[in-house]
């Protein structure tokens, strides 16, 4: 019962209560904003275009619109390739890599890792013009190949996977080589499961950068086939000297976003204990 | 689930190796989308169209974002080594393209059809030639461009007792018009401009055009012409529009809000390029009328739009290929459709003597009048490093539109800025004649 659980907060509670309201209303402001102006009726020149009101009306006209205007299908089955594709080859060599610097002592290691880590200070756009090179040195110019070869190891998820290796006892794993595994089975069947968090919580990073990334996908792929969502949701939308189509834009977001969002709604619980575990923030 | 792995496997397949087997040469156009997004898809049609007239040349048209993503791109492809053979690109940053030596002349394709640059500028209208040549070579072939324009909202002309017929003609009647058309407490603004980045820097060169002034050296990339009087007076209008006179916002307003406001009837009067002619049709509610850009000491604009340019490094099938499609493309045809349907003005006047063009005008006789305003028209701002030149102005008048800098120190700093920028260019260039190293 409302009115009882609210006799028995303090006013400090309710104050702090309708404080998070408030922030949580000015951050869910513009996708609130997306997803009614989506719905809404075209209204020549966007007259209503700030409103945060649902319209009287609700139409679909413009998703129908932005089918037409966009194969989604497509781009949809790119960025999933994209995504999948990179996360993939990501999970093998970050835990390779986690793994060699948490536990195996080799020279220069340390030096290796200042190396690695130092990639992360790296802003992306100064690397477009030696990353296209190479990617047209490996022929896998205007590929989806090319789109995922930059990512396929990451420094962050390297240090992640170190860290979170850092923090399993060596306990499990002498017990296990006392047994008689390898190393590669007490990674397989020791760390890696004990590691599950920070494997999640990177999986979730790094698909939702992949996912919304614009620069790179632009600059590898030429056949408007392998365009990703972001490329081709910006090749109906963009606008510079006429006025925005806003209700079109709103709806191609909202499908671009909605598969994180759904994905995200669905696996709350789990993504929050990752990130709690591993300390990471998106 | 591994039926699921089998099936994006086999996709990823198909989407990696896929590649059609044609005996034409493949050429790579490279586009930007400075209007809207139906202009993408149209684009795409016209290549198809292209592609199947003739059976020499395959083009593919890749979409490549806005003006300044489609010149990062086409320069990281240069230089790893897959240039495009044929970019539209933002008309202003053809001499920094050749500045940096990475687009070719077109004069010996010119020579090799036995005609030469002039002849072939001959259609073409007056003030698009500078834009395309450099030191007397044609690096660029005009497609799509525009002018500003003035939009009014005619209905309030009427409410507020002016002639709906007769736009302001100087900047007085600019102002005087403004200040009749303005309600209070920001009800209704009786003029309102962009300025944003690029806009901005667009339209305070064509107050300066109008105010009798030059704004840059149309033939030698190292001078700029901030701080003279013609410039300083065009910032100042600005400046009283908004802080004197209160017919303009305070504050930097971009584009889409100026195009709002208008449909929304905020604003009676706009300036925006007659790229936005098509776009106003459709969504104007109430009786629009264009005029020309109010002049000062005279009228004047800038040209704006975008030019085709065909990069250097290409293998001499590509390049050949590359010729054939860019002359096709800028044929008075193909020009005077694309004028149709994005409202661009054609760059080519031949354009406007074909038949389905007079059917066209005559219906839509306000796409005349941004075709009559080509006789003031000027080159456009162009320099090296044309991008950070532009911005030390324009940082300087948003300062002054916010009411943080008056005017005149506002065109000191911006002058200075922009020499420290083109210093380079200037001391290995002008500076170096004579002094001997």
């Amino acid at each position: 019962m409302p009115s009882r659980i609210l006799a028995r907060l303090g006013p400090a509670q309710i104050g702090s209560a309708a404080l998070l309201c408030a922030v949580a209303f000015v951050w869910t402001t513009p996708f609130l904003w997306m997803v009614v102006a989506a719905f809404r009726p075209e209204s020549g020149g966007s007259r209503d275009m700030a409103s945060l009101l649902p319209p009287l009306q609700p139409t679909l006209a413009n998703f129908v619109l932005a089918f037409e205007s966009a194969d989604f299908a497509l781009y949809y089955l790119n960025t999933l390739l994209v995504v999948s594709g990179i996360l993939a080859v990501q999970l093998v060599t970050i835990s390779l890599a986690g793994y060699a610097f948490a536990r195996l002592e080799f020279a220069g290691k340390d030096i290796l890792f200042t190396l690695f880590l130092l990639q992360l200070m790296l802003v992306p756009p100064i690397l477009v013009v030696p990353n296209l090179t190479t990617v047209v040195r490996l022929g896998i110019y205007d590929s989806l190949l090319g789109v995922m070869a930059p990512y396929l190891a990451s420094a962050f998820g390297t240090f992640l996977m170190r860290q979170t290796f850092k923090t399993i006892p060596r306990d499990y794993e002498e017990a296990a080589l006392l047994d008689g595994a390898r190393w590669w089975q007490v990674l397989w069947h020791v760390l890696l499961p004990l590691a599950r968090p920070g494997l999640v919580a990177f999986s979730i990073v790094s698909v939702a950068a992949h996912w919304n990334e614009f620069l790179w996908p632009l600059m590898v792929v030429n056949a408007p086939e392998k365009r990703t969502l972001t490329v081709g949701l910006a090749s109906f939308a963009a606008g510079a000297e006429g006025g925005q189509e806003w209700g079109l834009l709103a709806a191609g977001t909202l499908l671009v976003a909605l598969p994180l969002v759904v994905a995200f709604l669905a696996f709350q619980r789990q993504f929050i204990d990752s990130f709690m575990f591993s300390g990471v923030k998106g | 689930m591994t039926r699921m792995i089998g099936t994006l496997a086999a996709a990823v397949a198909v989407t990696l190796l896929a590649a059609p087997a044609s005996a034409a040469t493949k050429i790579e156009f490279f586009f930007p989308v400075p209007v809207e997004g139906k202009l993408a898809r149209e684009m795409a049609n016209i290549a198809k169209r292209f592609n199947a007239e003739q059976s020499d040349v395959e083009v593919v048209a890749v979409y490549t974002g806005n003006y300044d993503e489609t010149k990062i791109k086409a320069q990281a492809a240069m230089q790893a080594g897959k240039p495009p053979a044929v970019a539209l690109v933002s008309a202003n940053f053809v001499l920094e393209f050749k500045l940096n030596d990475q687009i070719v002349p077109l004069d010996p394709f010119l020579a090799a059809e036995g005609t030469n640059k002039d002849a072939f500028l001959a259609d073409f209208w007056p003030a698009l030639r500078a834009n395309a040549t450099v030191d007397g070579k044609l690096y660029a072939i005009p497609y799509q461009n525009s002018t500003p324009l003035l939009y009014y909202n005619a209905d309030l002309f009427k409410a507020a007792g002016l002639d709906p017929e007769k736009p302001p003609q100087n900047w007085a009647q600019l102002i005087d018009y403004a200040t009749k058309l303005t309600k209070k407490d920001s009800e209704r603004w009786g003029l309102m401009m962009p300025s944003e980045y690029d806009y901005l820097g667009w339209l305070i060169s064509a107050f300066t055009m109008a105010n009798g002034g030059s704004y840059y050296n149309s033939s030698y990339g190292g001078e700029v012409y901030y701080d003279q009087p013609s410039t300083l007076g065009a910032v100042r209008f600005w400046d009283d529009a908004v802080h004197k006179y209160r017919v303009m916002p305070e504050g930097v307003t971009d584009q889409k809000a100026v195009s709002s406001s208008f449909f929304a009837g905020n604003a009676a009067m706009v300036i925006l390029s007659t790229g936005t002619l098509s776009f106003v049709r459709e969504n104007a509610k109430f009786n629009y009328k264009v005029g020309f850009v109010p002049g000062n000491l005279r009228n004047a604009v800038p040209i704006g739009g975008g030019s085709l340019v065909t990069f250097k490094g290409l293998p001499e099938d590509q390049r050949k290929a590359a010729w054939t499609f860019m002359k096709w493309l800028s044929s008075p045809e193909q020009l005077g459709s694309w004028s149709r349907f994005t409202g661009y003005f054609a760059p080519r006047q031949s354009a406007y003597a074909l038949p389905e063009m007079k059917a066209f005008t005559a219906q839509n006789p306000d796409a005349l009048i941004a075709v009559q305003q080509l006789q003031y028209a000027q080159p456009w701002f162009a320099t090296f490093n044309t991008v950070a030149v532009r911005k030390a102005m324009e940082d300087e008048v948003q300062a002054v539109l916010s009411g943080k800098k008056k005017p005149e120190a506002a065109v000191k700093d911006a002058q200075r800025k922009a020499d420290e920028i083109m210093l380079p260019y200037v001391q290995s260039t002008a500076l170096t004649v004579g002094t001997g190293g």
